[in-house]
């Protein structure tokens, strides 16, 4: 299939040349995804979904015009070569065109995701069994009022090519467990679920994240939540596990470091950042210790895609050195619009149907060289709380001034953890927080979390990202409840 | 595709279906739209998708498979697989057949050919217009201009068939100069319906008033909620409603269907074919109706599904893509106008999240535009801060509303609200 998907990638694009535009591409992609979901002890839906089709991008006089069509219908596909040139060239009619693509080398070639065994291979029967299994054992406390697990798997082959020359494909595999168990007491509900996320990995991934502990484990934490006392108030230490981290990462250093926000092209919507093209290897982001590094060759990482949706390769990059921001993740449009030669390859589109913008990398905090354990980080704190997962998320639309939850939590009082707490919410801004990092434990605690639908964009598209980090120290942050 | 040729392809997978049990739907959408930002296009796009979507049943299990193969003569081998999945999946202790025959589908007018037509010039012209505004005040532009249309064909296995079609027309504009910004969002089913120009020209106006924003001192103030900003909380309520997480214990509004949950100013409904066009049928095939949700502050109904409506005595409701709140009369310069002593006004809320689904407690930012508003006059704008509310204690407090306005597929009328601690 992959073959013939470039082939037709190919063709477009010499429909493109045959037209005169100045750049154009051609991204065809085919994409399975089943998703199986229980809904307390009863499987809840059983889906699959077979979509292919082609997205076409083309300048005319430095103006974008973007076309698609499900399906690969060679009539509907000439049709939308049409379409795609026509807006452009209505967008030239209009504006001066504007658009300045980096220049890349070409790239040929083919990616496979790692994939030990194909999910799409493994019987259904066996996925069922696990599912139902995993319910039973959230359900065996009548305390839990509501489940949610879910396997979710997706094969994405995807082609692209341009008028430069390119021409590569890839062949990835998605696997995503989740579980999520809610327990109720008097007027009270608390939750707890499984936060690792999605991999580019197959069915081995369902195997290692085992969703059979997870279920324990989350019966016994939501009612251990749902019993426990509210979360204090007040400036205090927090400890946070790398699940957590994943979430505050996202929100306060991935988005502010997409270069289309420091340009104002997400001003509309998902909004601008608090830096400045200038602070690029000037501004001090986080404490010394604090160094992030965006890295789309990561193993597992959902972003990992060989290539990207320009057909630049992935790479790794350092976003905050030594607390220091570096440089943006850009794309060939934007690269040279931030004073950077060649894009960092974050140029990503939903589906077919999707122009291409600039996404977050996978990207993780590195983890402490000495050899720190979360424990270490605990006893150094008088007062405060240790978070594990995600929870309650908003930001401003500078990326400044952001409030977390989470989804467990404990009170640490003098060095230990003493008791679970529920309702727990932190209020803090970007560079204070991570300037208050006072600890990174070492790779021992080290935790990745894979997103499948951050959204960005007019009309809103869902992107993928996996993120990382050891558990960590903040000292001095305003904690308590969402109301208060 | 015309409303035969779709109707043709969910009639021939009724037929060759070897189960009891199916409900199919053809769905065609094209969607062309002009982003721009920092006065420049940034996207123009046309996109076009159809997608069948069946669903298959034996009487104890169900599946459902989705597919852009789209041709007659893939039917057999659609269902074929659609029919593998069917047989591995587990029996279903709620399993529901299709909804019975004889439903009785709203005719809903929500088609505009022009905007259907979407004509690219159209929509590239108003990104310029309001790029070519920004520039002329030292600002910047950002948004999205399009149009879109949607062609639906459904049919269930127990005999009814409908079709549907619908256009949309929308604008999202910021205009900002730094800090100071300001935003409008409009939408219609016809794009010549949308008052472009004019809103251009008063965004604009609105990111001069907003320079030399102050901080807020602490106190306590009345709220005075835009169209948009009342907007922006809506939704939080509407999927908090559903009727069997409330009644498994889940939301805030367990229990508490007859209650009064907000104060008797309150009345939040659908509605198919008023001011707002909604759907007639959801994707079982089930027809759709006007409901009230909550009237003079009562919650009198909720969204419940076939299933747990049948096991509870309810009656089976959804949502048919649409929610109103009535409002009075008046504009927001007339609420502004009559509100006594300290005020905020607000024009959007942002990043809106809960904190406790169980409470409906939201944290939410402000964004483009908070003004201190002193004894019925606007004083002077203020920094955007981070709030933490319950939305149906602030529906509790509301003093005045003004007249409705169309965002999107909600109406909702600017109100003041109660005296608040911030």
């Amino acid at each position: 299939m992959i073959d013939e998907m470039r082939d037709l990638a190919g063709r477009i694009v010499g429909q493109l040349r045959y037209r005169s535009v100045d750049y154009g591409d051609a991204r065809v992609e085919n994409t399975d995804l089943e998703s199986l979901t229980y809904r307390k002890q009863r499987l809840a839906e059983s889906d699959f979904q077979a979509s292919h089709g082609v997205g076409i991008r083309v300048l005319v006089n430095g103006c974008w015009g973007f076309a698609s069509c499900s399906g690969f219908d060679s009539d509907l596909v000439e049709k939308t070569v049409d379409r795609a040139v026509s807006v452009a060239r209505a967008g030239a009619g209009v504006m001066e065109g504007s658009v300045r693509l980096s220049e890349e080398v070409p790239s040929i070639g083919h990616y496979d995701g790692p994939c030990e065994r194909n999910p799409f291979e493994i019987p259904r029967s066996e996925k069922l069994d696990l599912l139902a299994r995993a319910a039973d054992i959230i359900h065996a406390s009548p305390l839990i009022n509501m489940s949610w697990s879910n396997l979710r798997f997706e094969r994405k082959r995807r082609a692209f090519s341009n008028t430069e020359g390119s021409l590569v494909s890839s062949d990835l595999v998605f696997s995503m467990p989740t579980i999520m168990a809610y327990a109720v007491l008097g007027d009270d509900m608390q939750n707890r679920g499984f936060q690792e996320g999605a991999r580019i990995a197959g069915w081995e991934w369902i195997e290692q994240a085992d969703m059979i502990f997870w279920a324990e484990k989350c019966r016994e934490e939501a009612i251990m939540k749902v019993k426990a006392p509210e979360s204090p108030s007040g400036v205090m230490d927090l400890v946070l596990d790398g699940t957590h981290l994943s979430l505050t990462m996202h929100e306060s250093v991935g988005h502010p470091t997409e270069s289309d926000r420091v340009l104002g092209w997400e001003a509309s919507m998902a909004g601008r950042t608090f830096l400045n093209i200038d602070d690029q290897e000037k501004l001090k982001y986080g404490s010394e210790i604090v160094n992030f590094v965006a890295d789309n060759t990561m193993p597992y990482g959902v972003a990992s895609w060989g290539w990207d949706d320009d057909g630049v390769p992935g790479q790794k990059w350092y976003t905050v050195r030594d607390g220091i921001f570096q440089q943006f993740g850009s794309v060939r449009e934007t690269a040279l619009l931030v004073n950077r030669k060649n894009s960092r390859g974050c140029c990503r589109a939903m589906d077919f149907a999707s122009f291409p913008i600039n996404r977050q990398p996978n990207f993780y905090l590195e983890p402490g060289k000495e050899p720190i354990t979360p424990d270490d980080l605990i006893s150094e704190v008088n007062k405060g709380v240790y978070i594990e997962g995600r929870g309650s998320f908003s930001i401003d639309q500078r990326r400044v001034n952001f409030q977390f939850g989470g989804d467990m939590f404990w009170e640490i009082r003098n060095g230990k953890k003493v008791q679970p707490l529920k309702k727990v919410i932190y209020r803090s801004k970007t560079r204070d927080f991570w300037g208050s990092c006072d600890g990174i434990a070492d790779d021992r605690s080290f935790k990745t979390m894979g997103l499948l639908t951050c959204g960005k964009g007019e009309p809103m598209q869902g992107a993928r990202m996996t993120h990382g980090a050891s558990t960590s120290r903040f000292r001095n942050i305003e904690v308590g409840r969402g109301a208060e | 595709m015309t409303r035969d040729e779709l109707l043709e392809v969910i009639e021939a997978v009724l037929e060759k279906a070897e189960v009891p049990d199916v409900v199919a739907t053809l769905t065609e959408n094209r969607d062309a739209a002009v982003r721009f930002g920092q006065n420049r296009i940034t996207q123009n796009m046309d996109t076009f998708e159809r997608k069948l979507r069946i669903t298959l049943g034996d009487g104890e299990r169900k599946t459902v498979y989705s597919t852009h193969r789209i041709d007659t003569d893939a039917i057999p081998e659609i269902l074929a697989t659609a029919m593998d999945m069917l047989k591995t999946a587990s029996p279903d202790p709620e399993y529901m057949p299709p909804v019975p025959a004889g439903q009785v589908y709203p005719v809903i007018d929500a088609w505009d050919s022009l905007t259907a037509d979407a004509d690219p010039a159209s929509r590239t012209q108003a990104a310029a217009r309001a790029i070519n505004t920004a520039k002329k005040n030292g600002m910047e532009a950002a948004g999205l201009v399009g149009m879109s249309y949607e062609n639906t064909a459904i049919g269930t296995s127990t005999g009814n068939l409908a079709y549907h079609r619908s256009t949309d027309a929308y604008m999202r504009l910021t205009l900002d100069r730094g800090k100071p910004s300001s935003f409008r969002f409009l939408s219609a089913e016809a794009w010549d319906d949308l008052p472009v120009d004019d809103a251009i020209r008063e965004v604009a106006v609105e990111v001069e008033s907003d320079e030399n924003q102050m901080e807020l001192e602490p106190g306590e103030y009345r709220l005075i909620l835009e169209p948009q900003a009342a907007c922006d909380l809506i939704p939080y309520i509407a999927w908090s409603m559903n009727a069997r997480p409330a009644d498994e214990g889940l939301t805030v509004f367990s229990g508490r269907q007859g209650e009064m949950v907000t104060g008797g100013n309150f009345t939040m409904t659908s509605e198919v074919n008023g001011t707002l066009k909604g759907t007639p049928f959801n994707e079982e095939g089930f027809a759709s109706g006007d409901v009230t949700w909550i009237e003079n502050g009562r919650l009198v109904n909720q969204p419940c599904t076939r299933y747990w409506a049948a096991k509870t005595g309810r009656e089976p409701l959804f949502i048919p893509g649409t929610l109103a709140l009535e409002g009075d009369s008046g504009s927001i310069g007339d609420l502004i106008g009559s509100t006594p002593g300290r005020a905020l006004l607000f024009r959007r809320f942002w990043y809106i999240r809960f904190v406790d689904q169980k409470e409906l407690s939201l944290t939410g930012m402000t964004r483009d535009g908070v003004f201190l508003v002193e004894d019925g006059k606007v004083v002077h704008p203020v920094t955007d801060f981070r709030w933490n509310w319950k939305p149906l204690e602030l529906f509790s407090r509301i003093e005045k509303l003004g007249a409705p306005e169309r965002k999107g597929q909600l109406s909702v009328p600017p109100m003041i609200i109660g005296p608040t601690a911030l």
